[in-house]
């Protein structure tokens, strides 16, 4: 199965264009928060460097395998590597998205728990990992999993805009929050084709918000 | 009331009372200027030297000096846009 069955057809090609665009930022934001975990050693920063650096790779392979599932090129590669079941070839594609997602939220998850304890973090990976993949509906419990994770996530956001009110905290808090519904739409969007595009929206929202926040911190 | 500092801010503090001092002073005017206890003080001056902010150096009289390396003054520079990112994160 691939997500790309999830979307109404008028949105193919659009998924794909959105997926490219959140792993470019996520891609940008992990950069620059190696950046300055280099001028200031701080563990915080170094997990969120990683977790949005998986959450990038994540996005480029969902991109990627997208496009090829769309322009049917998916077949020319397997026959290009001798490859006998597209199926089989599509589902690689999906699965490595969910465990980079999933490994991505999780590393972000424990970042906000500021504990020394990597055990928690191991915990948490088995058991999100572990529960969706050896689910009868993989996909099901990759949406159910990142909703829980980005619930945790946007407690801390908002908990910090509380604790700092400043115009970057809240965009944060807000971006994360869409992700949240975005999420949620995903979820609903295995019986319903329009939810997938919807979540696709959503998380465009979210991500063009912690691109503005990327813009407002970096001018000086 | 003032907001209890956090670690980005004191490493900010003490790079500061280096720098103001044209990059070269003694501990105890880093303790004067930083407002941390004698402790406290010694651990992040160790945890600077380590992560290579700041070098120790000793004059003629065998007395030790501390001087800001290339990296501390570019924590110094950078410190509002470190600042601006933890913040939003709340990674601090």
């Amino acid at each position: 199965m691939s997500l790309t069955y999830l979307a109404p057809s008028w949105f193919f090609g659009y998924d794909v264009a959105l997926e490219l665009l959140f792993a470019v930022i996520a891609l940008m934001v992990s950069i620059f928060a190696f950046k300055m975990y280099k001028a200031t050693n701080q563990k915080q920063i170094k997990l969120f460097g990683i977790s949005f650096a998986f959450i990038s790779i994540s996005y480029f392979i969902q991109s990627i395998f997208n496009y090829l599932i769309i322009t049917k090129a998916n077949e020319n590669v397997c026959r290009a590597f001798k490859i006998q079941s597209i199926a089989w070839f599509d589902a690689v594609g999906l699965y490595a998205h969910i465990l980079f997602m999933t490994v991505g939220l999780a590393i972000l998850a424990y970042m906000t728990f500021k504990t020394e304890k990597t055990r928690i973090l191991w915990l948490m990976m088995a058991t999100s990992l572990l529960g969706i993949f050896l689910s009868i509906n993989t996909l099901y419990m990759f949406f159910l999993f990142s909703t829980i994770y980005l619930v945790l996530l946007s407690w801390h956001f908002i908990t910090n805009y509380l604790q700092n009110k400043q115009k970057k905290t809240l965009l944060i808090a807000v971006a994360f929050l869409f992700m949240l519904f975005g999420s949620v739409h995903f979820l609903v969007a295995v019986n319903h084709q329009l939810f997938y595009a919807i979540g696709h929206v959503l998380e465009l929202v979210a991500y063009l918000l912690i691109f503005l926040n990327f813009y407002l911190v970096r001018k000086k | 009331m003032n907001k209890k500092r956090d670690r980005l801010e004191i490493i900010h503090d003490i790079l500061h009372s280096i720098r103001d001092k044209a990059g070269l002073v003694r501990q105890t005017h880093i303790l004067y200027k930083s407002n941390l206890s004698h402790q406290m003080l010694v651990e992040y001056v160790g945890e600077l030297m380590e992560k290579e902010f700041i070098i120790e150096k000793e004059d003629k009289k065998g007395k030790k000096h501390y001087e800001l390396t290339d990296k501390g003054h570019n924590y110094l520079n950078d410190y509002k846009v470190i600042r601006g990112f933890v913040d939003s994160y709340g990674l601090n």
